[in-house]
C-alpha cells in the first residue's frame, strides 16, 4: 500500500510545445473556419493544487518501481497512475495504403489546424480521404473557405459512424454544399512522394487536387508503455480496461487510449464525452475500492454543412426514426429511435429531455 | 466569483449542467441560464469544473 500520500501531478507525453490545454472539437470547427484562435478555444485551468508539468513526454514505465521516466530525465514516482494519453491521427501510410516517401497532411492538433487554415487561404481544391465525421468536418470547413471539395474513402460517408438515415441527411447536405464523395471497400492509395496530390480508388478511379487531407481516425499512443509488462501484442485498440477504467491495481486509462469493454467487446470511444465520463470513474476507482462502475451514456454531436446535430444514446442508428418535432427536410428537428437514441438537428433541447428521450420507449 | 457565458459560443451542449446543476441549467429552449449571481464560496470548485467540461470554451469563472 502506499506510503505517504504524494502531490498529484500531471504529464503529457508526445505533447508539441507546452500549450495550454484547449478544446479539440473546436479544431476542426473554429479554428479552421477563422472563427476561433487559440486564446478563444482554451480550457479553464487545473485547480492550483494539481502540480502539471508540460513540454515533456513519457517515454517509459516502471511500475515495480512505480516510476514514469520523462524525457528529460526526471522520474516521476506514483501511488496511482492515470494513462491518459490520447491518441493521434493515423495515416495511410501506417495502414500501408501510401506510396512511399508520400507526406500527408491530418488535423488533429492545434498545429495542424493552425497549417491547415493557411493553406485554405488560397482556395485549393480539396480531396479528404476518410467519410467519417472528422473528414465531412474538415469537407465543410473547406466549402466554407471556398475550396472544391471531394471526399473518398473506403466506406459510404458517415453511414458506419450514424447509419444510413442520419448519414443521408448530412450528405445531402453536404451535397448541396457541393461537395462531391466517391467509395469503395477496397479502399484508396496515396501516389507518389511528396505533398500528397493523389489518390487512387481501389475501382480505378484516380482524384488529383492541390491539397490531400487525410482523415481515417486516431490511433492510441501507447508505445511508450512497450516493455512496462502493461501493453498487450494487439493493442492498436487502445488500453482494455475493465468497467471502472482499471488496467491493473492502482492503474487506469481514460479517454482517446482506453478501450472501454461493450456489447461488442473492448472499444475505444474517442469522443468528448466519453474521455469526460472515463475521467470520473477511472479517478475513483483509484481512490476507492468500491468505486461504482461505468455505464456510459454516449452523447455525441457534430457541426457541419449549417446542421448542428446532437445524438443522446446509441450511434449508428438502423431504420427511420420516429418524428418528435419539426421536419427533418425544413428547418430542425427532433428525432428518435425508441429505446435507442435521440437527435435533435438544428435544434436546440435541454439535454435532460435528449437523455430522456433516447431512453423513452 | 462569477459565471460568464459566452452566448456566441454557447451551443447548448449541456455538460455544464450535468457537472454543475445547483448553477447552471438549460430552460426549455435548450438556453443556458446561470442560476447564481455570485458563486458560492463552496461551489467555486464544481463551477471551474463545469467551465472545463465545455466542449467550446464558453463559460469563463473569474471575478
Amino acid at each position: 500500500m502506499p506510503a505517504a500520500p504524494r502531490p498529484h501531478r500531471a504529464a503529457h507525453p508526445r505533447r508539441r510545445g507546452a500549450a495550454r490545454a484547449y478544446s479539440r472539437p473546436a479544431l476542426s470547427k473554429g479554428i479552421l473556419t477563422g472563427a476561433d484562435d487559440a486564446s478563444t478555444i482554451r480550457l479553464a485551468p487545473l485547480p492550483a493544487d494539481v502540480a502539471q508539468r508540460t513540454g515533456v513526454a513519457a517515454v517509459s514505465l516502471d511500475h515495480g518501481r512505480r516510476e514514469v521516466l520523462l524525457d528529460d530525465g526526471e522520474r516521476v514516482g506514483y501511488d496511482g497512475l492515470v494513462l491518459a494519453t490520447g491518441a493521434r491521427a493515423a495515416t495511410l501510410t501506417d495502414i500501408g495504403s501510401a506510396d512511399p516517401g508520400a507526406v500527408e497532411t491530418v488535423l488533429r492538433d492545434l498545429d495542424d489546424a493552425r497549417a491547415l487554415a493557411g493553406r485554405l487561404v488560397t482556395r485549393p481544391r480539396v480531396l479528404v480521404v476518410g467519410g467519417g465525421v472528422l473528414g465531412t468536418e474538415v469537407a465543410s470547413a473547406c466549402v466554407a473557405a471556398g475550396c472544391e471539395v471531394t471526399v473518398v474513402g473506403r466506406d459510404a460517408p458517415l453511414l458506419p459512424q450514424l447509419g444510413a438515415h442520419l448519414a443521408d441527411v448530412v450528405v445531402a447536405a453536404a451535397r448541396r454544399h457541393g461537395v462531391r464523395f466517391a467509395h469503395h471497400e477496397g479502399g484508396v492509395r496515396l501516389r507518389g512522394a511528396g505533398p500528397a496530390t493523389t489518390v487512387d480508388l481501389a475501382d480505378g478511379r484516380r482524384f488529383e487536387a492541390d491539397l490531400v487531407i487525410t482523415a481515417i481516425g486516431c490511433r492510441p499512443n501507447v508505445e511508450w508503455l512497450a516493455g512496462s509488462g502493461l501493453l498487450p501484442a494487439r493493442h492498436r485498440g487502445g488500453l482494455a480496461v475493465d468497467d471502472r477504467c482499471r488496467l491493473v491495481p492502482g492503474v487506469v486509462a481514460a479517454g482517446d487510449v482506453a478501450a472501454f469493454p461493450g456489447p461488442t467487446g473492448h472499444r475505444r470511444s474517442p469522443l468528448w464525452t466519453s474521455a469526460i465520463e472515463q475521467a470520473g470513474t477511472a479517478a475513483a476507482a483509484l481512490l476507492r475500492a468500491d468505486a461504482a462502475p461505468l455505464v456510459p451514456r454516449p452523447y455525441f454531436w457534430t457541426e457541419q454543412f449549417g446542421l448542428a446535430l446532437k445524438a443522446c444514446g446509441a450511434l449508428p442508428v438502423a431504420g427511420p426514426p420516429a418524428v418528435v418535432d419539426g421536419d427533418p427536410d425544413v428547418g430542425g428537428a427532433l428525432l428518435r429511435w425508441p429505446e435507442t437514441t435521440a437527435v435533435s438537428i438544428n435544434q436546440r433541447v435541454p439535454i435532460a429531455r435528449l437523455r430522456a428521450l433516447a431512453l423513452a420507449g | 466569483m462569477k459565471i460568464t457565458v459566452d452566448r456566441d459560443r454557447c451551443e447548448g451542449y449541456g455538460l455544464c449542467e450535468e457537472r454543475a446543476p445547483r448553477l447552471v441549467h438549460l430552460d426549455d429552449d435548450g438556453e443556458l441560464v446561470v442560476d447564481v449571481d455570485e458563486i458560492p464560496a463552496e461551489r467555486v470548485a464544481e463551477a471551474q469544473d463545469a467551465a472545463r467540461v465545455c466542449p467550446v470554451a464558453a463559460l469563463r469563472i473569474g471575478a
